[in-house]
């Protein structure tokens, strides 16, 4: 049975009360798209607004991408003295959602303090695009959610069509661990046990045990259809804190800003790299890619190198080191060669 | 006949680099054009840009110092502020550099005909009005333009571009050339204080007169208050603005402010002109 | 204008007729599944249940990577661009209105751009009429139509038996005439169901509110709408990178073991460093200015400069916005 319409009720009225009280002055949540298997952010700040809000299976959003942002520290003490007060925000966490917090607290990169989160237990969210190609050469005249959390859509014909939820979740539901806030302020939902867990491994396994030349392809068929546009790092809650990305700057120039195989090769690399133990899996950035690319194909790889090396997983402990921020005398050394 | 290819560069060469400043961080290249025929295509009035080129590191749009009236070369005078700057300064003479241009609209000298000239410039920002002022010193221009004030400004005695110009500007008769200093570090026989000070002191009539006005920011908005104050209507006040640019033929759509595009409807706009636009700049 | 047909036997005859005279690019599916325009021959090409191609036919025209010159021992040199003719089969007629956009600021304004020019010179453009809108179109409300032939050099309708073919310009003209072996004359039957389709597909289309938009982008210029819809803007890219009429670009250099290139890459409005100048000064600091200047553009200092919207209702922004923001709900609300 689907929680979806009670849980909606619950946000609103924890909306409103929070704004109303005074106890944020900014809520972040969901509201309707104007397309269907899609919602939209909503950024509230009246009370009497929060009936905007809603809560269903297209809920996918990260919106802790926004929380940088609305902390970001002045850049110099002229900034910091005209600067507004930083926001107290509340903000809507599915489990991936509250594992990037988790990780931006880590990094300091937002004030708990500030933070009031409003998490919620979630079965898995809708990817439109497995979704779209459900329904085939139908146009969805509108989506939503039946009693057993299937999705109903109405198509072109008239008629209705039922997806089932688990053929339409995102690739990165299907990889979770954690669907349930660890960390929160509230919790809405019956807590949902993490799915397969071991599923991204199975995946990561499943191109390993290919022959070099055929994982080469995978990574060229990402390559050459990646147009550069950036989607992917704008989207994600751990790139958005940084002013300028390493692959944007100029001095030095590290990579070009075109298409050239070893521009989109070094670009994805680059970001996985710098990901590395700070990536929580969420799949903002492949949701994001106008591409439909498998943009997780890297940082899959490499969360299971940090983990196997460095028994961390990002996104869990909101008072852990960040994992290269640290360094233990037993640390894998195994990569360290004789010169 | 074909034509040239807008994102080609002229080749040219440096003659000689000239070292402005006490900082040592803006330096004046004359560019010589390799081919005549390409310096008989590059038509400049003062006020408009061009793009500079170096393989390898980019371009960087700069306003035209020379006047069209100095033949043989252009001026460029550079500020080292980033990757393609750096670069820049570090050329010697004989180095070959890419020019694209002359791009933008000039100071707008039909209407600057038979008027009197108020020029006001603050620090870096004083390069095209060099050449505003070479042109109309010219001797085959003079007689077509009123008297000439030039009031310019700088942090320090040091940081005062052209300074032998400046000197000799200020033994002519045939115009008035007001320099200050927000801070007198060295002997120093003219104003301190700044460029609207200098500017409300001097109260400069503004009848039958056109200001152009190059500065910083903060220089701009409060000369801005002093021209109204002296009577300068919006129209009779000439600004240029700086916006960052790349194609600098009005394609990229990088360096717009409203519908207009700073490198092909500006830089040079007036202040009538401007209030029409989107404050984005 | 022309109209001519083909019976649907006949299709792969003109496909393969064309590819003797130049490279052709036709709908197809490719290895993702969605459909796009793939270089023939690519096995079976697709003509029917697409919507829209994920990327505009902009690429082109304005590649998202084009070197510019070429430079070598310090000389710059021009590239010289292939010279074969493009056939490009299958563009909705949103993506061919595009190219007249964008001929606006690349031959229209002066100086022409050599790069575009070369490219738009030598490609024939056969449209195809779209009998399926979806719910993110609105060319109707931009002056377009899905059965509106501007911009295409033929403009091709989907029939029972065939394809109606309607030529648009006089290249089409000749392009018809040069096939006249594989193509019949249309009767008055087929003109009929090829109009009759064509008023069928506009009918689905639902509005935008795009009318005396350049008036009324200009006296919202301060309205809490742009912060409000902006501050969801990621800054993705996506939206520009995908949209037929977007033309932004950035030029770089790159050097490479002694010699060097001028590159030409796709940039996006929406992106911080857009406008950040070199003092650390940025005009359009936030996502709100972005979002505002991304519809100023396209609706209003568009018609100001060129008589048009730079906007063809593709609706790529819409169906690709990670975010969902959908510019049709900032036309309504300018109001």
């Amino acid at each position: 049975m689907t929680e979806s319409p009670q849980i909606e009720s619950r946000l609103r009225e924890t909306a409103s009360g929070l704004l109303r009280e005074k106890k944020v002055s900014l809520f972040l949540g969901y509201e309707k798209a104007t397309l269907p298997f899609r919602t939209a952010p909503l950024f509230l700040t009246a009370a009497d607004e929060a009936e905007r809000l809603v809560w269903n299976p297209f809920c996918s959003a990260n919106l802790a991408v926004y929380l940088p942002r609305l902390f970001k520290a002045p850049a110099d003490a002229r900034e910091a003295k005209a600067a507004p007060p930083p926001p107290t925000v509340g903000v809507v966490l599915k489990g991936c959602d509250a594992r990037s917090v988790v990780a931006l607290l880590q990094e300091r990169q937002v004030p708990r303090e500030k933070l009031l989160l409003v998490g919620v237990a979630c079965p898995g969210m809708v990817d439109r695009r497995k979704a779209e190609r459900a329904l085939g050469e139908h146009a969805c005249l509108g989506a939503g959610e039946d009693a057993r959390g299937n999705v109903r859509a109405v198509v072109d014909d008239g008629t209705e069509v039922t997806l089932r939820r688990e053929q339409i979740v995102a690739d990165a539901c299907l990889e979770c661990r954690a669907p349930t806030p660890a960390l929160h302020d509230l919790l809405l939902g019956t807590p949902v046990a993490g799915k397969q867990a071991d599923a991204a491994r199975r995946r990561v396994a499943e191109l390993e045990s290919k022959p070099l030349d055929a994982r080469w392809a995978r990574f060229q068929g990402l390559a050459a259809r990646c147009i550069r546009c950036n989607a992917c790092r704008q989207a994600c809650p751990m790139c958005a804190g940084c002013k300028t990305c390493l692959l944007d700057q100029t001095r030095p120039r590290w990579i070009g800003a075109g298409t050239d195989a070893s521009d989109v090769a070094l670009y994805h690399l680059l970001r996985a790299f710098h990901l590395a133990g700070r990536c929580t899996g969420c799949g903002a950035c492949a949701r994001a890619c106008p591409m439909g690319l498998d943009v997780r194909l890297l940082s899959r790889k490499m969360s299971q190198e940090v983990e196997d090396l460095y028994g961390f997983r990002p996104g869990e402990a909101a008072d852990a080191t960040p994992v290269l921020s640290a360094f233990s005398l037993d640390d894998s050394q195994d990569f360290v060669t004789e010169p | 006949m074909s034509v040239r290819n807008p994102y080609l560069p002229y080749p040219t060469r440096i003659e000689a680099v000239a070292i402005e400043n006490g900082a040592r961080d803006i330096k004046t290249f004359r560019l010589a054009f390799e081919d005549p025929a390409h310096a008989a295509e590059f038509r400049h009035l003062p006020g408009q840009f061009a793009e500079l080129s170096l393989p390898g590191v980019g371009e960087a749009p700069f306003g035209i110092a020379s006047s069209p009236t100095e033949a043989g070369y252009i001026l460029f005078s550079v500020k080292r502020t980033g990757l393609f700057t750096g670069e820049l300064h570090s050329l010697e003479p004989g180095a070959p550099i890419g020019v694209r241009g002359p791009m933008g609209k000039p100071f707008p000298w039909e209407r600057m005909e038979g008027r009197n000239l108020l020029i006001i410039g603050g620090g870096f920002a004083f390069t095209t009005l060099r050449a505003a002022v070479k042109y109309v010193l010219d001797p085959a221009n003079r007689p077509r333009f009123g008297s000439v004030l030039v009031i310019y400004g700088a942090r320090t005695p040091d940081e005062l571009m052209y300074k032998d110009e400046l000197a000799a500007w200020q033994a002519r008769d045939d115009l008035q050339v007001h320099l200050t200093v927000d801070v007198a570090d060295k002997p120093w026989a003219h104003h301190v204080g700044v460029v609207t000070k200098v500017l409300d002191g001097l109260k400069p009539s503004s009848e039958n007169t056109l200001a152009i006005a190059c500065g910083p920011p903060i220089m701009i908005r409060f000369t801005l208050l002093s021209l109204a104050n002296l009577g300068f209507s919006d129209d009779a006040v000439i600004l240029s603005l700086e916006m960052r640019m790349k194609c600098g033929i009005g394609k990229c759509g990088r360096c717009n402010i409203g519908s207009k595009y700073v490198c092909r409807d500006g830089p040079v706009f007036t202040r009538d002109e401007l209030k029409a636009l989107p404050a984005e700049y | 204008m022309t109209e001519k047909k083909i019976p649907q036997a006949s299709l792969d005859k003109l496909l393969a007729r064309l590819q003797e005279r130049g490279t052709v690019y036709a709908p197809g599916r490719g290895a993702s599944g969605d459909v796009a325009l793939l270089e023939m021959p690519q096995g079976e090409p697709v003509l029917q249940d697409y919507g829209n191609f994920a990327l505009s036919p902009k690429a082109f025209f304005l590649p998202q990577t084009q070197t510019l010159l070429r430079f070598r021992d310090g000389k710059a040199e021009e590239p010289s661009p292939p010279d074969r003719p493009v056939f490009l089969v299958g563009v909705r007629p949103c993506d061919a209105a595009a190219l007249l956009a964008l001929d606006k600021v690349f031959l229209d304004g002066d100086p022409r751009d050599p790069y575009y020019e070369h490219f738009r010179a030598k490609a024939t453009i056969i449209a195809l009429a779209c009998t399926q809108p979806m719910a993110s179109c609105f060319c109707t409300s931009v002056g377009g139509g899905p059965g509106d032939g501007a911009g295409a050099d033929v403009l091709a309708v989907g029939l029972d038996t065939g394809l109606l073919l309607r030529a648009q310009t006089t290249r089409g003209e000749e392009l018809l005439a040069s096939l006249a072996d594989l193509l019949a004359e249309p009767t008055a039957q087929d003109s009929q169901e090829a109009d009759e389709r064509i008023r069928a597909a506009e009918g689905q289309l639902a509005p935008a509110r795009a009318d005396d938009s350049a008036r009324r982008l200009r006296e919202a210029y301060d309205a809490p709408l742009w912060a409000a819809a902006g501050q969801k803007c990621l800054g993705c890219g996506t939206c520009s990178f995908l949209c037929p009429t977007c033309h932004c670009f950035d030029i770089t250099d790159e050097v490479r073991n002694g010699a060097g290139r001028r590159v030409r890459t796709w940039d996006c409005c929406a992106y911080p460093l857009f406008t950040l100048h070199a003092s650390g000064h940025n005009p359009r600091p936030t996502p709100k200015e972005r979002w505002r200047q991304r519809l100023m553009h396209k609706f209003r200092y568009a018609v100001e400069n060129h008589g048009r919207f730079f906007c063809v209702g593709c609706g790529r922004c819409i169906r690709n916005c990670p975010v969902s923001l959908d510019l049709r709900t900032a036309l309504k609300e300018i109001s």
